[in-house]
């Protein structure tokens, strides 16, 4: 499924990315190819990416080669998905504590198309946040870990 | 004459008065009417011995035409989802309106006597029909019951080697992994601990619950890989600048440069919106940078709606001069 969906191997490769995808959404995962739920979301994802074709361009990338976009979106769980529209970051409340990024697996391919529309929709309106239309049920839970607390 | 009746079994008018009751056609016409009512009658009748409960299908609200009494009965009879088949007309034909009206119609339309029981339920036949549908009631409960374990235990058998599948592939991946935080391993053992109690309780209702919670806390936990915590160096929630804003120093100056790529994206921008436009319309494939002469509106002799026809000639007579005067140029360049 990965070998399905371009990878992105480097900050400048990333970098590229954000910058020069016009007019579509941008969906970075980061993860590792190896681990079962990043094999779980590649599946979605790549199963996805030809009916999102026109709507969004999807990457992976490895946590291992750009740490410091894992630094800087503060990943701490794999997998994790960005999302940028025009080179700006879109925030989403998916009701989970964190806005920046979508954590885990999405349950099936229909949630992430919504997702994906929902941020085209709030995009091309201007919005740089937006609510996201999946079940709270369905959203992975994960506990934010805060160092020192 | 006698008087204009309808008869409503021929559904025509009569003039002959109650004789025509004993007329041939109408005798017929009263054949064939009981003859179509007598199955479902007959069907129904069958009914009272052994009544048949069955899953409440819409089919089940069909209706029939009681002769005698001339109205739409009910045929079954259903409360909630279970249909009890012939139940409501049975009910009609005990009850004691039917058995008046059956009287009566016997009577006006002078049929057999002989047939006139077949229509009739007697009330001893009622009861033993309802004892009946009591039986049959218990018993559909029963079988319905029956389904349902069986389904249960399928959903279970699927559920064990679903988990049994997760476990054995997840056994190998633990050991790998030591330096996981200290919450990941601990909350996959307690769901799996969770999982396998409720898997093993009997009854019914414990299933749907344990499977739902299943996703919410992953099964397989997501992979923890460490605070991204590097003192110092701000990230996205304390507002740093994003990696991709930052200037590279690998950046040629020549890169920096944003004039032309404006122009472009600019170029860009209006010839989608040309692209939307129709191909075929007018001057799509005009020549914007052509330049045009004074003389580009067609001359068609400026004739004019007022003033004298020696004007328009003139005019036409300097134009064709100037016209020509510039054709020769034209050739000899």
């Amino acid at each position: 499924m990965s070998f399905l969906l371009p990878k992105l191997t480097s900050k400048k490769e990333v970098d590229q990315a954000i910058k020069c995808t016009a007019e579509k959404v941008l969906v970075l995962r980061f993860g590792r190819d190896e681990d079962p739920v990043c094999l779980q979301l590649d599946d979605i994802l790549s199963k996805t990416a030809p009916d999102l074709s026109k709507m969004a361009a999807i990457y992976l990338v490895d946590v291992a080669d750009t740490p410091v976009y894992t630094q800087y979106f503060d990943i701490s769980y794999i997998p994790s998905t960005v999302f940028f529209f025009n080179g700006q970051h879109m925030k989403v409340d998916y009701g989970s504590p964190d806005h920046t990024k979508f954590v885990g697996s999405f349950k099936t391919k229909q949630d992430f198309i919504d997702l994906i529309e929902v941020i085209y929709r709030g995009a091309m309106r201007g919005k740089l946040i937006v609510q996201s239309p999946i079940d709270p049920k369905n959203i992975p839970k994960y506990d934010l870990l805060y160092q020192d607390i | 004459m006698a008087p204009p009746q309808r008869c409503p079994l021929c559904r025509q008018t009569f003039f002959c008065g109650r004789g025509h009751v004993y007329s041939r056609k109408h005798q017929r016409q009263l054949k064939a009417a009981l003859e179509r009512f007598l199955p479902q009658v007959e069907a129904a009748r069958k009914a009272v011995r052994a009544a048949q409960v069955e899953r409440y299908v819409p089919e089940h609200e069909r209706c029939c035409w009681c002769l005698c009494c001339s109205c739409e009965v009910r045929k079954h009879l259903s409360h909630g989802n279970l249909t009890v088949l012939h139940g409501a007309l049975l009910e009609h034909l005990a009850s004691p309106e039917h058995k008046k009206a059956t009287n009566k119609f016997w009577w006006e339309n002078k049929a057999e006597a002989q047939m006139k029981e077949k229509f009739l339920i007697s009330p001893q036949d009622y009861a033993r029909f309802k004892k009946s549908m009591v039986k049959s009631l218990d018993y559909y409960e029963e079988k319905e019951d029956e389904v349902i374990k069986e389904m249960a235990a399928q959903i279970r058998e699927v559920e064990q080697s679903r988990q049994e599948v997760v476990r054995s592939v997840l056994e190998p991946q633990a050991e790998p992994d030591p330096e996981e935080g200290s919450s990941a391993p601990g909350s996959r053992k307690g769901t799996n601990s969770q999982v396998a109690s409720s898997s093993q309780q009997p009854s019914f209702l414990d299933l749907p619950p344990a499977p739902e919670l299943d996703w919410m806390e992953p099964g397989q936990p997501l992979t923890f890989i460490g605070h991204q915590d590097v003192p110092g160096v701000g990230n996205i929630h304390s507002g740093a600048t994003p990696p991709w804003m930052i200037q590279d120093e690998e950046y040629s100056s020549g890169n920096q440069q944003i004039g032309p790529s404006y122009e472009e994206f600019l170029k860009e921008k209006e010839k989608e919106k040309l692209k939307k436009l129709p191909p075929d319309r007018v001057g799509a494939n005009f020549d914007h940078s052509s330049s045009t002469s004074a003389g580009w509106l067609p001359s068609f002799g400026r004739v004019w709606n007022n003033g004298r026809r020696w004007q328009s000639r003139h005019q036409f007579k300097t134009e064709a001069a100037a016209r020509n005067k510039q054709q020769p140029h034209k050739e000899t360049s």
